[in-house]
């Protein structure tokens, strides 16, 4: 049976919609409390792993350690996606279960006049200043995802289906979900399972390199997992041997490759020495 | 019932999926024919009509105001159609042009760029590259199009009540969807949502005939058939306004009451 998954400008409702969705249908709920197990499976505060799904862009610094914290939730979400009948929300999947095709990625968004006015209201400032804040709130979603991902999550075309809370009311949007995930087209097939299975395995392979290789690429094929990584020309065969070797440790993996990507910075830094 | 408006890119099968909601739901489809009955109740050829909703206004045409009223009139065409109830109304700015309308469902169809180009080069017998390049002309233009003219991208999601991504679901799934929605309550015709778009019919009816006139740049709002219109001009020219419109008020029984209203900015619900 299909996955789910649900992607919001307004978390508490994207929350209570998958929450909703997977009661009607029986499907279990993947949300937030997956990070207590990410934080303690790979010793990170659960603090830390929030912020880098909520907080907006920031510096430069923060930005490494803000992808191997998006490295251990793509790793374990993608885990639990593996298996059949789930709704997810809140961990980013959308960004990086795509092609899937028994995944179902619905975003739920609200106007943003309608939002400006709730947060002039619960925050007590003008509707003016309101209207600034929520611009600003988009804004910062969309670069979050294209500094994390390089998409937009704010674009349509990432979506199945895009439904507007500002008529619709919350309980038609689940009503409109729980329907369509019984379409065949969201079945799951050989295909789409084994593109599901690569994906987590390369998930679990970056998971692994990412302390050595903060840049790293991973692709993964039925078993044979292609690695991107930066080196100089001097590195090279060194870094090459360091991820066959971590990487033909996994469970899964039958087949290493290591594609170098020229470390232009740093050779540069090298030869001005 | 309801007024279903659906905005799509070329070869994005929003137009079939128009069809069969209007078939389904036994409404009247509308889409290039309001172009030919504006042409018709204001003389004005229907390729210039087409021209207006489809190129974006060059710097010329934002000081001749050509576009304006070509906007003007298609627009009153569409409201007297709306009034009549019972619309699936697909192309260009649906959603922007019954703005303010409560009953109207606004979906949008999008179609992956791969999906569209082979479908053009199937129609047109066109290379990849010819198709493409044509396919994303087309859609700057129609963003640039909604942008000069409204403000806004036609691509932001948050205009739309339901966003259909035509790909992994079909026509047919978009179209249960869109009937499904249009049978909330909420787009559901009441007496005061007809009412709303007759106003909005008649604030448009005046808005063409004095764009007829030569009479641009202005706003126009009515509520139970007192019309308000909102004008930039100073008070000499206001008042020749108001002459202008003493013949019109005449001409348009559904007219209570007709102000001119100077110096004050444009209420953003006035046509």
């Amino acid at each position: 049976m299909p996955l789910i998954i649900v992607s919001s400008d307004n978390f508490k409702q994207g929350d209570e919609i998958g929450q909703k969705v997977a009661g009607v249908l029986g499907y279990r709920y993947v949300g937030r409390e997956l990070l207590t197990w990410v934080a303690s499976e790979n010793q990170v505060s659960e603090e830390d792993l929030a912020r880098a799904l909520d907080d907006p862009p920031g510096l430069l610094a923060r930005r490494a350690r803000r992808q191997r914290m998006l490295g251990y939730i793509e790793a374990a979400c993608l885990n639990v996606l593996l298996d059949d009948n789930v709704v997810c929300h809140g961990l980013a999947a959308h960004l990086y279960v795509r092609a899937v095709s028994h995944a179902l990625k619905v975003r739920i968004i609200n106007e943003p006049e309608q939002r400006a006015e709730e947060l002039s209201q619960a925050e007590g400032i003008s509707l003016d200043k309101a209207r600034k804040q929520v611009l600003r709130q988009t804004k910062d979603e969309r670069r979050w995802s294209e500094e994390a991902y390089s998409l937009d999550q704010t674009d349509a075309s990432l979506y199945d289906l895009v439904i507007s809370l500002g008529t619709l009311e919350l309980d038609k949007a689940v009503e409109i979900i729980s329907d369509t995930v019984s379409y065949r087209k969201f079945q799951p097939m050989t295909y789409s399972r084994k593109l599901m299975q690569d994906k987590a395995l390369a998930a679990g392979v970056r998971l692994k390199l990412m302390e050595q290789f903060p840049d790293i690429r991973v692709e993964a094929n039925d078993g044979t997992v292609v690695a991107y990584i930066q080196s100089l020309k001097k590195d090279q065969r060194k870094k090459q041997e360091m991820v066959r070797q971590i990487a033909g440790e996994l469970p899964g993996v039958r087949h290493v490759e290591v594609h170098i990507i020229r470390d232009l910075v740093g050779q540069a830094a090298q030869s001005s020495r | 019932m309801a007024i279903i408006t659906i905005s799509r890119g070329s070869y994005s099968k929003g137009r079939e999926v128009a069809e069969k909601v209007a078939q389904r739901m036994g409404y009247q489809v509308l889409s290039r024919d309001v172009l030919l009955e504006a042409s018709e109740q204001f003389h004005i050829p229907e390729v210039k009509l087409v021209r207006a909703i489809h190129d974006a206004p060059s710097v010329l045409e934002r000081f001749t105001h050509g576009k304006y009223c070509y906007l003007t009139f298609i627009r009153a065409a569409l409201a007297e159609r709306a009034v009549q109830d019972n619309l699936v109304y697909h192309g260009l700015a649906g959603h922007l042009l019954l703005k303010g309308v409560p009953h109207v469902l606004k979906v949008r169809i999008i179609a992956d760029l791969e999906a569209r180009v082979a479908a053009e080069m199937k129609r047109e017998n066109l290379s990849q590259g010819q198709a493409r390049a044509l396919l994303l002309k087309d859609d700057a233009e129609r963003r640039k199009w909604t942008q000069s003219l409204y403000g806004v991208d036609p691509w932001d999601a948050s205009l739309y009540d339901l966003v259909i991504h035509v790909d992994q679901l079909t026509v047919d799934d978009a179209v249960d969807f869109i009937v499904q929605a249009a049978g909330k309550e909420c787009f559901k015709s009441t007496p005061e949502a007809q009412q709303k778009i007759q106003d909005m019919a008649l604030a448009c009816r005046v808005k063409a005939a004095l764009a007829e006139d030569d009479c641009v740049d202005l706003a126009v709002t009515s509520e139970f058939g007192n019309v308000l219109v909102y004008t930039k001009q100073d008070d000499r020219r206001a008042h020749r306004l108001e002459e202008k419109l003493k013949p019109l008020a005449k001409r348009l029984p559904e007219i209570n009451h007709l102000e001119v209203h100077t110096g004050q900015p444009f209420p953003p619900e006035a046509c």
